[in-house]
């Protein structure tokens, strides 16, 4: 393997170019018109044009990126997550093209990527299934027929879209009447986001702890799993905070939960990176969800607990070598890890996009610190894609530890000119639940919810006192310099100047 | 220089005088002495201590960063994102007029960010209630339902389904 064509944009596509490089592995990136200057673009050895802005002429259009592959002479293309990810076309058609597809294979693919056929696959692995429909609803089902197998799960319960994913086309449904409008508007965000319109339906767990097993299987016959992560912490079913290892899970549980999630890969034949996805209870009993069949957002934290990097392994593999790592020494995590994806929305104005340029850019740093990122200063934030443009992820000797570097780290975090998630974030962190592990997936909207929660940010008379002077002292010393200069001077040289005089 | 600024439940109007290689910043009634660096475009350090206080030692980095409106910025200090508004003197005094104005007359619904119309749930003339979903715009992949404030009549529609609209278009007004 020579050179890989990343088929994806933002962070996930930078990640992947720099496992590249660390193996010495040609890349190239795939760009659409708004994302000609973006990181991506930039850090690879090559980078070829696919298409207008929108997903759908772009970066979901499988025939221009097959053609750009070819014509970069690439052997194999990584998927990143999300777009072509986990559509078994493109797994399919890079085969075809006689490209390596660096993932399952597309049979594992439409196997597990239909909720319902892995809801089998679990259930013949011997793992328990929350209670639900064994059989995907079209498009085409009436609401009436839809109602009437909702009443036979109970209320309430969750609309789930059968291509989902990222809580897209997900909807939580408490009784009869909310059903039409929640099918409605599952359907229709299915639909724009992975082409499929079906949904099915699952009885809803209440307050349960979302948590699930990173999976690497090789072509040999190996499946090894890893130490749990910990993603309780969703905002409208998309999670925002991740962490490893779960408080939840005993090591006895550890290894059920494992055993159960190496089962399910095992009856599959699966191979490459993947993830099961368990509810669960508080009682300590655990239900198979879904599997995800590629790297998932917050694969970060496995790694930084394992010391393994599964982007590294999952070239690896597809390039037929064999996973020889230490089983016992995947599942012990060393330290403790927690991840934060920042996204450009502003969590002060119910977490609406804020997309545009960002005109400064300050990264945290120092030690136990990581931050996976597409951004950079002078750079834009599309409105067409999704609007994460980082994940932060930290890591300590235990997780007091790591939340604490955490904290430091989102305090050193600047992104300006547009609103991020990073006050949310602050906000999570001082929260005395959070902090001492007591939450499950319905924390964050309750918390947000709560009759008299006031702003996220805490800001008190002297911050905003110093954001005034700041601002004062600002425009006096840009005017106070821009003054005598006639021509164009650089803003070094006059603030040089400006000091000289004094 | 002085200045009229807003931030948060504040409004100061802040002076700033050199004095030698320091800046005197009038605020609130009281002085502070500052030794200002800019150390990037929009980026300063700051050492800070009251006016007659022995030494300047409370270090203060800041950031700004300006906003869509004149005058607007959003400044980066202590972890902390602060939205502050810098006005020309009785600048404030006549935009909290034009504000009063606008609570008690029509709502106008604007687009808050550029996207797609993907479904109007209400058409000119309907009666609504507080909360009742008007229009639904999908925008970064995600579908936002824009909600009447409160009881009301909707005057006019102003855009149709799979329409693409800007920030800040006006979709429908509510009176």
């Amino acid at each position: 393997m020579k050179k890989i064509l990343i088929a994806n944009r933002g962070e996930i596509a930078v990640r992947v170019i720099r496992a590249c490089r660390d193996m010495g592995i040609g890349t190239v990136a795939v760009y659409s018109e708004c994302d000609r200057a973006a990181l991506h673009v930039r850090l690879a050895d090559e980078a070829w044009p696919v298409g207008p802005s929108a997903p759908r002429e772009s970066y979901l259009r499988i025939d221009a990126i097959i053609d750009a592959a070819k014509r970069s002479g690439a052997d194999a293309v990584h998927p990143g997550y999300g777009f072509l990810a986990e559509n078994e076309d493109f797994a399919a058609a890079c085969r075809d093209a006689g490209l390596i597809f660096i993932g399952p294979s597309p049979e594992a693919i439409t196997l597990m990527g239909s909720k319902t056929a892995a809801r089998q696959a679990a259930i013949k692995a011997g793992v328990p299934v929350v209670p639900g429909t064994e059989e995907p609803l079209s498009e085409q089902t009436p609401d009436a027929d839809v109602l009437k197998v909702a009443e036979g799960i109970g209320y309430p319960l969750m609309l789930k879209a059968v291509a989902g994913g990222g809580g897209k086309g997900m909807r939580m449904v408490s009784s009869p009447a909310e059903l039409p409008a929640a099918l409605r508007a599952a359907r229709s965000e299915a639909q724009s986001a992975f082409g499929d319109g079906a949904v099915y339906l699952e009885r809803r767990i209440l307050a349960p702890r979302h948590i699930e097993v990173q999976l690497l299987g090789d072509h040999h016959g190996t499946v090894l799993p890893f130490v749990e992560r910990e993603c309780s912490i969703q905002r409208r079913h998309q999670k925002v905070v991740e962490e490893s290892p779960s408080l939840a899970v005993s090591p006895a549980l550890r290894r059920q939960m494992t055993s159960a999630a190496a089962a399910v890969a095992r009856t599959v034949g699966y191979t490459n990176a993947g993830t099961i996805e368990f509810l669960l209870d508080s009682d300590g009993s655990f239900y198979f969800l879904e599997m995800n069949t590629r790297l998932q957002v917050e694969h970060p934290v496995t790694e930084m607990v394992t010391g393994v990097d599964l982007v590294q392994w999952q070239i690896r593999i597809a390039r037929g070598e064999r996973l020889d790592l230490d089983p016992e020494s995947l599942l012990v995590p060393r330290a403790h890890a927690v991840e934060c994806r920042i996204y450009a929305e502003d969590p002060e104005n119910g977490f609406l996009p804020s997309p545009g340029r960002i005109q400064g850019l300050r990264v945290p740093q120092g030690p136990g610190v990581r931050d996976d990122s597409g951004a950079y200063e002078g750079g834009e934030v599309p409105i067409f894609y999704d609007p994460m443009i980082s994940k932060l992820i930290t890591w300590g000797e235990n997780r007091d530890h790591a939340l604490a570097r955490m904290k430091r780290a989102l305090a050193e975090y600047e992104v300006r000119g547009i609103r991020t998630t990073i006050p949310f974030f602050q906000w999570i962190l001082d929260d005395d639940d959070f902090k001492a592990g007591r939450f499950d997936t319905t924390f964050i909207d309750r918390k947000l919810g709560a009759p008299g929660s006031g702003p996220l940010q805490v800001i008190d008379a002297s911050h905003e006192e110093l954001a005034m002077v700041a601002a004062a002292v600002h425009l006096f010393t840009r005017s106070a310099a821009a003054a005598p200069a006639a021509a164009p001077v650089s803003v070094w040289k006059q603030t040089g100047r400006a000091e000289a005089l004094r | 220089m002085t200045f009229e600024m807003a931030a948060g439940n504040a409004a100061h109007t802040v002076s700033v005088t050199r004095k030698g290689a320091l800046l005197h910043v009038a605020i609130g009634g009281r002085t502070l002495v500052v030794d200002a660096r800019r150390v990037g475009d929009m980026t300063l350090s700051l050492l800070v201590a009251p006016e007659g206080a022995a030494a300047l030692v409370q270090s203060v980095d800041v950031s700004l960063a300006a906003q869509r409106a004149a005058g607007d910025f959003d400044v980066h200090v202590a972890g902390r994102t602060i939205p502050v508004q810098v006005r020309q003197a009785g600048g404030f005094g006549r935009q909290k007029t034009a504000g009063a104005a606008v609570g008690a007359g029509p709502q106008r619904i604007v687009a808050p960010m550029p996207g797609k119309i993907v479904r109007v749930l209400v058409a000119a003339g309907d009666a609504v209630k507080a909360r009742q979903g008007l229009v639904v715009v999908e925008a970064m992949k995600m579908e936002n339902e824009l909600r009447a404030a409160r009881d009301g009549r909707v005057r006019e529609v102003s855009v149709r389904e799979g329409q693409s609209v800007d920030a800040g278009a006006m979709l429908l007004v509510v009176e």
